[in-house]
């Protein structure tokens, strides 16, 4: 086996213990990247000699020399990000230090690379970007999940055992789910953001995505600059709502994921309690509007008449759109999400955890991305949104963590937590991986395998 | 003008009125990508929310004050 299929963990303890040598270890890192990515479009830039400066500098962290990614979504000190876009309207973007690159370099490691991801992070599905989709490793015909579809596939690919998303609506869950890896979506705050395009942002967060979430711990440690302590829970109550994230999800998921949440909960000796949240239909218009608000400042006509050409005609239209909806509605989503906080703050007074399927349907098609659900056919962004954005809306995390496979494709159950609970998803995590002896994470697509 | 849409007729007066310049393509983008928002944007518009108190200077990174 190659030291590249080690867990990140593994990578920085051997490296520290001198058993593995860094330097090799990047240079296959990138030879793997020369390899797959033809097929995975996962990668957008190499750059080894920056990298290897980083690994010459690399402080004595707890990643020091271990190769990772980088979603496009933050600028570098020597590449401008491009955001998956051939331009950010009314965004001019430069070179930097940004708050991920300067997290990731004080731990030591190494950035490989840029990832891939959705145009101007517009989608759950990471069908679209200026340099071509990215491809699910599990089937390569189908959607890797988005907008981190870049880490998404290069993870579950083998080119790195670790990359840095960004969700702004579910957008480290989504590729996670797609791709049987851990994702997490960090306490909005919580994770490095600096010199991000979006500088007023308040659903955005950068967050991890590795095949475990004991990487998952070990990376968020870096993007957080403290460490997640790792503990043994017991006792937890699991809330469920059923209608509508687990009762219009396809049969496949949502018997998998039952079977994932019996499990943890028989591992933590915890409950199982139905709760209930008020207004539930108002949750994706108001996240929705709340961050789309965030970047309208930009959409002013002389901005939007000069669009590029190159720019998609889904978001040429959507950018547009955005620029003429009524501000009432903007100011009712508002007013919404300090409603939706107030109730999930109670809601966490009862419960420890939140729990349901992180997309309520596999990987669709990267030609026809909608999926069928109990309620009939909707396009995969509708489905995944419903599921994934109420965590943006009000700043709680989430971890999406892998628990089947339907259709030969990942099944993922999302757990949500109170604010703060990052280190208590990822144990739950843990607990989850153990009940199910860990089979789920340790599956690889057969083409890596 | 005839057989248009209410969201249609919106679309025209509100692009005319910015001056935002679109294409036949883009226009039907929009009001696709409307009609998925639409049910959404209603619940939004029609919600009684004059009991909803605002949370001045929210902070997402904590529960509400």
């Amino acid at each position: 086996m190659s030291a590249l299929d080690l867990s990140l963990r593994e990578q920085a303890a051997q490296i520290a213990a001198g058993e593995l040598d860094a330097g090799e270890l990047l240079d296959a890192c990138l030879a793997r990247i020369e390899e797959r990515n033809p097929d995975l479009n996962a990668v957008i830039a190499t750059f080894p000699d920056r990298s290897r400066e980083m690994l010459d500098r690399a402080p004595d962290g707890p990643l020091r020399g271990v190769p990772v990614l980088i979603k496009d979504e933050w600028p570098l000190p020597w590449r401008a990000e491009t955001v998956g876009a051939a331009s950010v309207p009314g965004v001019t973007l430069e070179p930097g230090e940004s708050g991920p690159y300067r997290a990731l370099r004080e731990a030591g490691a190494v950035i490989a690379g840029v990832a891939n991801m959705h145009e101007l992070g517009s989608s759950s599905t990471g069908n679209t970007s200026l340099y071509g989709a990215a491809h699910n490793p599990w089937d390569l015909e189908r959607c890797p999940g988005g907008s981190s579809s870049g880490p998404g596939a290069a993870v579950a690919g083998g080119l790195v055992s670790g990359a840095v998303g960004a969700d702004g609506l579910g957008s480290i869950r989504y590729p996670a789910a797609y791709c049987g890896l851990t994702g997490l979506k960090p306490t909005f705050g919580r994770s490095a953001m600096e010199v991000h395009h979006i500088a007023n942002t308040e659903t955005i967060v950068s967050g991890p995505l590795c095949r475990d979430a004991a990487d998952c711990r070990l990376l968020a440690s870096a993007l957080f600059g403290e460490e997640l302590p790792e503990g043994q829970r017991s006792g937890l109550r699991i809330g469920v709502i059923k209608d509508p994230f687990w009762s219009d999800s396809a049969p496949g998921i949502r018997e998998a994921c039952e079977s994932a949440l019996e499990a943890l909960r028989a591992e933590v000796d915890g409950e199982v309690v139905q709760v209930d949240l008020p207004d539930l239909d108002m949750i994706l218009p108001a996240a929705l509007l709340v961050a789309q608000a965030e970047e309208a400042a930009h959409l002013i006509p002389q901005v939007l008449n000069g669009l590029s050409p190159e720019l998609g005609l889904i978001n040429r239209g959507l950018l547009k759109l955005r620029a003429i909806l009524p501000l009432s509605l903007t100011a009712r989503a508002l007013r919404v999400r300090a409603k939706v906080r107030r109730d999930v703050a109670a809601l966490f007074e009862e419960i420890d955890l939140l729990a349901w399927p992180t997309v309520p349907a596999i990987a669709p098609s990267l030609t026809e991305p909608t999926i069928e659900l109990p309620s009939g056919f909707e396009s995969a962004d509708a489905g995944n949104a419903r599921q994934g954005v109420i965590a943006n809306l009000t700043g709680i995390p989430g971890v999406s963590v892998p628990v089947g496979l339907d259709e030969g494709m990942p099944v993922a159950l999302q757990l949500l937590g109170a604010w703060g609970a990052d280190a208590l998803l990822l144990d739950a995590a843990e607990a989850l991986e153990r009940a199910t002896d860990r089979k789920f994470v340790e599956l690889r697509p057969a083409a890596v395998a | 003008m005839e057989g248009e849409s209410a969201f249609q007729g919106y679309l025209h007066r509100a692009l005319e009125t910015f001056g935002i310049e679109t294409t036949e393509e883009e226009r039907a983008v929009m009001t696709g990508v409307w009609s998925l928002y639409e049910p959404g944007m209603e619940l939004l518009r029609d919600a009684d929310l004059s009991s909803v108190e605002p949370e001045p200077y929210p902070d997402l990174s904590k529960p509400p004050r």
